[in-house]
């Protein structure tokens, strides 16, 4: 009766075992390190609002069948505290400790580059939304022995989306004016980001004929009534808030009241946002999203999405949209998965990255990685009505072909 | 012309904030004896509750004192159940602010979120005078500053609560054996200070919004402006004020503008290097012992 009593609790044992390996077997472990506190908790919490909404509908929809076997995502969140160190060590855990087949984050440039020294000699894909990796995606870093061959920047290059944004803002503004637009100043933090991206948005401008000023603020800078005095003097057509969206939403207020010059542009300030802030203006003001905006978007699949995005809880934010810089890429990464066949092979899910491509929200044209790793999409330029909150016209405008003189491209 | 007197407009209302808060620090810091680098979390908390209250209805005047109120009273409970037990080693109580800091930055986070709060101007007027224009609300908020240092300067400089508070930093142990009740005053400078940053965060966030990261941002530029002055010294958290509002503003309209922070630390620097005790002259801070 003993040596029954103790096979049968050996066979339970054997039981549990085998379906724990099978339910282990089920698992792709994928790492989203973004920040969740620090000062650059409001785009961190979109990669994390997208990833969690993503995985939700792959694995609701029964998961991911990679040959003769179907996984759900099991996500793996790290918050980086807005500190590279601890982006560093949240990486290290993820891609030796938990064995993550692929990391979504950060939000910034500086924290993703030193990731990608992890993630790549360990091949770990991984999908950041800087638009600032192009001065590190080359043909060398790319290779297949290259640091960066599993890193993939999942925003357009930003000749291109300052390119699309310099046409966009002035052909809406010019009709507005009284004569056509020749001097603009762009108004931009001092910092890496803000030095990197106005470089290019600067050349755009230029190239569109403007004669262009720039003026760079001191990162945090809350009173930015100095300043913009100081541009008012510059007597410009267009003062173009680059950058940050959360500093152009406090300096903006302050430009109406000191009348600084006769039409705005607001990079990265969503339409929603300025309509909830009941923002208004007597003179033209444009604005654009990264990547396109909740608060007015063409697309009706950007408005389903954003439905679902904020359903799960996420906070409307100036930076909410940045979310869609990350949640189409998981159901590319799935759908190649699928199409390789096995989940322990990355190179050749990178080639299936490279060659396929992928219709999803952010884009009515499907998706395509170039030979750098960067994807190509439109950028969504809106105008609000002088003297109304909600009135907005928007127009959807396509990157241009090559860079502008001056500009190298990276 | 017109830019100029603009620049130096501008710069006059940018001080006012800097003096409340300098204000504070320099009492809690000079008088008191407590390193607070908390300090700037109180006027954010005092800007968020202001932003709370004026969203659900209640007049922005209205908001002002009781986020003041409210701020009063997280000081008490700040002093009383943290910072009285490290008066005799300034530098643990320097150590826990910061971490307070960083709890009330993500309190608030859980509370509302992480993004950056407004409320809609409260008077909403620009007055254009000669060329240069005045944001009424920007003007209340000198008059307000000009009414709380007026009230503080005397009543540290005139009233027997004043006195005997210049007594206890002078000789503490003589002060407690005049009768002095030491520890209470100490806990009510700190209530009156912390008062102070609530009003300053009500004041802040009708000029610009605020997130909740923006405490330790201004912590930085109060501790300058008490340094400046003279630590204790409230005339001279006036005078530093109006120094780095001065440079501020016209470094930023004349200068390289990307340096304006910058700017104002090399003048603090100078001004320290050259009279460590300030420019009016205070206390010499806190003493361990």
């Amino acid at each position: 009766m003993r040596q029954l009593g103790l096979g049968l609790a050996m066979a339970a044992a054997g039981l549990a075992m085998a379906l724990q390996t099978a339910n282990a077997d089920e698992e792709l472990p994928i790492g989203v390190i973004a920040a969740q506190s620090g000062s650059f908790v409001s785009a961190g919490n979109t990669i994390v609002g997208a990833a969690n909404l993503a995985a939700q509908q792959i694995n609701d929809a029964g998961g991911i069948k990679v040959g003769d076997k179907t996984y759900k995502v099991k996500l793996y969140i790290r918050d980086n505290r807005t500190d590279v160190n601890v982006t560093i060590a949240a990486a290290r855990e993820l891609v030796n400790d938990i064995g993550v087949k692929a990391i979504w984050g950060t939000e910034t440039h500086d924290f993703s580059v030193s990731m990608a020294k992890i993630t790549g000699p360990a091949k770990v894909l991984q999908f950041s939304g800087n638009s600032s990796l192009g001065a590190v995606l080359d043909d060398k870093a790319v290779a297949e022995d290259g640091w960066l061959h599993y890193a993939f920047q999942s925003e357009p290059q930003e000749w291109q989306r300052s390119g699309s944004t310099a046409k966009g803002v002035l052909s809406l503004l010019t009709p507005q004016l009284k004569s056509p637009p020749r001097h603009s100043v762009v108004f931009v933090g001092n910092d890496a980001t803000g030095q990197y991206l106005s470089s290019h948005y600067v050349k755009a401008l230029e190239a569109e004929g403007q004669k262009v000023d720039l003026v760079q603020y001191p990162p945090d800078t809350t009173d930015f009534s100095p300043l913009l005095t100081r541009i008012k003097g510059m007597k410009p057509d267009i003062v173009h808030f680059w950058y940050n969206g959360d500093s152009t939403l406090t300096a903006f207020p302050q430009a109406l009241k000191l009348g600084v010059a006769p039409s705005y542009f607001l990079f990265g300030v969503d339409p929603g946002i300025y309509q909830e802030r009941s923002l208004k203006a007597d003179v033209p003001v444009t604005m654009s999203c990264v990547p396109v905006c909740w608060g007015s978007s063409p697309y009706p699949e950007v408005k389903q999405y954003f439905d679902k995005y904020f359903g799960l809880g996420a906070a409307k934010g100036p930076q909410s949209s940045v979310s869609l810089l990350y949640y189409d890429y998981f159901f590319w990464y799935a759908k190649a998965l699928e199409k390789v066949g096995k989940i322990d092979d990355p190179d050749a899910v990178v080639a299936e990255l490279l060659k396929s491509d992928y219709k999803g929200v952010v884009s009515p044209v499907p998706l395509v990685f170039n030979k750098h790793h960067q994807v190509t999409f439109a950028t969504e330029v809106c105008m609000v009505e002088p003297n109304t909150s909600d009135q907005f016209k928007c127009a959807v405008e396509q990157p241009p072909a090559a860079p502008p003189p001056g500009d190298n491209g990276g | 012309m017109d830019i100029f007197v603009q620049q130096l407009v501008n710069s006059l209302s940018v001080a006012s904030v800097t003096i409340l808060i300098g204000i504070g620090i320099t009492l809690i810091f000079g008088l008191a004896g407590i390193v607070n680098f908390a300090h700037g979390e109180f006027l954010m908390v005092g800007g968020m509750a202001t932003w709370f209250m004026v969203g659900a209805g209640m007049n922005f005047f209205v908001a002002l004192v009781f986020a003041g109120l409210l701020v009063g009273a997280l000081g008490f409970a700040a002093e009383r159940c943290l910072f009285r037990f490290t008066l005799n080693r300034p530098m643990n109580g320097f150590i826990m602010s910061i971490g307070l800091s960083v709890i009330l930055q993500h309190a608030v986070i859980r509370v509302f979120n992480e993004f950056q709060k407004s409320i809609t101007d409260p008077v909403g007027l620009v007055w254009t005078i000669g060329g240069v224009d005045v944001t009424a609300m920007r003007a209340i908020v000198v008059a307000i500053t000009a009414v709380i240092v007026a009230i503080t300067y005397f009543g540290i400089s005139r009233s027997r609560y004043g006195m005997a508070l210049r007594a206890s930093v002078s000789d503490r142990d003589t002060a407690e054996l005049m009768g002095i009740p030491v520890r209470r005053y100490v806990t009510g400078v700190f209530i009156y200070g912390s008062l102070l940053a609530g009003i300053g965060g009500a004041l802040m966030i009708s000029l610009f919004p605020i997130t909740p990261f923006t405490g330790s941002v201004i912590i930085i530029r109060g501790f300058a402006v008490s340094l400046i002055g003279g630590l204790g010294n409230v005339g001279g958290a006036v005078v530093g004020g109006l120094v780095l509002g001065l440079v501020d503003g016209l470094s930023a309209g004349y200068g390289y503008p990307e340096w304006t922070d910058a700017y104002s630390l090399v003048v603090m620097i100078l001004i320290l290097v050259l009279r460590p005790q300030g420019l009016l002259g205070g206390t010499l801070g806190p003493k361990a012992s």
